[in-house]
């Protein structure tokens, strides 16, 4: 495998250098994005910068061995390497012949470290949307890679970025140290006291399971939390939808005896109320759940006691 | 294991976290607002609280202002107003109003679709989607009405 890449690295340098983009169209510099928002200013003042380096300012890395009836779609990925700290993040340019890729996303990806450049960095596992660890942001939208289709139109170019307000591990790999903590705060397991009345299983009746329906099915990817804005700014003590979800699964359990200690947790002005109804979260989410109308089921329920 | 967290488990804790803070500092962070979609969903969020910041501060200064005029030589009661507004050409009086009614229509109907979303309801993708559209739809059209009376 390194061999052959070297290889194939040693026909590009010599072959088909890739040559700078000398595009003339501006593009937006550090801080000028900022403007109007003066908070984002003195955090990004504070903390390493988070715009990346344009496109038109660094190189395209291409398609290895195009052919004539090949469909070349251009890539716009992010770059950040921890091992140069200093350096500032960057958006990468890939070309890849669609008809030779995979037809998700997480298969261009994949394709890329493979043939092209293997420094770019990702996680994955599942390639079917289950586990969530592909999760990131493409075309300005969260999603799972695995799940979500390139689109064909070799005129558009995609844009691929990790999860929003995440610290950046390196390339697309988010830090997700604080949302498996809150997750955790949550005491996501049956709490109960009282033995089962037949002393075997803890019987639930078809009603009270099927309200678990659409909740227990997150596989915390993570992407409606890091599409919420209010969690961006205050993700220290707001839980974010994908918590909150997971809570109110465990609110909704018939069987789980320590409904109003959970309840109490959340009696909050921030863990729950930090929540405004923006709606990014259901919008975005790769497994079709509602966290809003959980959040809102809980809501209710801290009201009206 | 153990049952009760020991010192040492605590302090352990601790480096962790001190070892995350420490790499925290060198990390950037992921961009947000510039490149999340433009989704109905954060816009109207967006533009709720933004005109209701402009509404209530707009209502704060003039009220504070209205208090202290008297000291500081203005007249702004509600003839005067009127007065000087009525010299004003009709394109600008109307767009004038316009302006001013934008917002307030807009809350206005945003809010109803807030107090919908406290009672759990319409809160699908589909009718998140419909219902917005709906808002700004009326909001327009009662601006324009309200400029016209």
């Amino acid at each position: 495998m390194a061999l052959r890449l070297a290889s194939r690295r040693l026909a590009l340098a010599s072959a088909t250098a890739p040559a700078p983009r000398i595009f003339a169209r501006g593009m937006a510099s550090v801080l000028e994005h900022t403007k109007g928002e003066p908070l984002s200013t003195v955090s990004e003042l504070l903390s390493s910068t988070t715009a990346p380096t344009p496109p038109s300012k660094t190189s395209t890395i291409k398609e290895p061995e195009p052919e004539k009836s090949s469909k070349i779609k251009t890539f716009h990925i992010y770059r950040w390497n921890p091992d140069e700290p200093s350096s500032k993040p960057k958006m990468q340019s890939y070309t890849l012949d669609l008809n030779k890729t995979g037809p998700m996303m997480l298969d261009a990806l994949i394709r890329i470290k493979n043939e092209v450049d293997p420094t770019l960095t990702f996680r994955r596992s599942c390639r079917e949307g289950i586990c969530g660890s592909c999760a990131m942001n493409i075309d300005g939208v969260n999603t799972l890679a695995c799940l979500c289709r390139i689109p064909t139109e070799t005129t558009k170019e995609s844009r691929i970025y990790p999860l929003p307000h995440t610290y950046v591990v390196k390339d697309l790999v988010p830090d997700l140290t604080q949302f498996y903590k809150q997750y955790k705060s949550i005491k996501p397991y049956l709490q109960r006291t009282t033995p089962p009345p037949d002393g075997r299983e803890y019987r639930q009746s078809h009603e009270d399971r099927r309200k678990l329906d659409g909740l227990y099915e997150c596989i915390l990817c993570a992407c409606c939390s890091t599409s919420c804005p209010s969690y961006w700014w205050n993700q220290e003590e707001y839980l974010g939808p994908a918590v909150l979800l997971q809570s109110y699964r465990w609110i909704a359990d018939s069987r789980d005896e320590k409904t109003e200690q959970r309840k109490d947790a959340l009696n909050n002005s921030m863990t729950l109320y930090r929540c405004h109804t923006i709606l990014n979260c259901s919008r975005t989410c790769p497994k079709g759940l509602n966290p809003a109308l959980a959040i809102a089921e809980i809501k209710k329920s801290l009201a009206f006691a | 294991m153990s049952s009760a967290p020991s010192a040492e488990s605590m302090r352990e804790n601790d480096a962790g976290t001190s070892i995350l803070a420490r790499q925290r500092l060198n990390r950037p962070v992921a961009p947000h607002l510039m490149i999340y979609k433009a989704q109905i969903t954060w816009y109207l969020s967006g533009l709720n609280r933004i005109t209701g910041c402009l509404l209530s501060g707009g209502f704060y200064v003039f009220g504070a202002l209205y208090l202290v005029a008297p000291y500081i030589g203005w007249h702004l009661e509600t003839a005067v107003l009127a007065a000087a507004f009525a010299k004003w050409p009709a394109v600008l009086k109307v767009g004038a109003k316009v302006l001013v009614a934008l917002p307030f229509t807009f809350h206005s109907f945003n809010g109803v679709r807030h107090l919908t979303w406290d009672t759990a309801s319409l809160i699908d993708n589909k009718k998140v989607v419909q219902t917005g559209w709906t808002v700004v739809g009326l909001t327009v059209v009662s601006a324009v009405l309200l400029a016209f009376l």
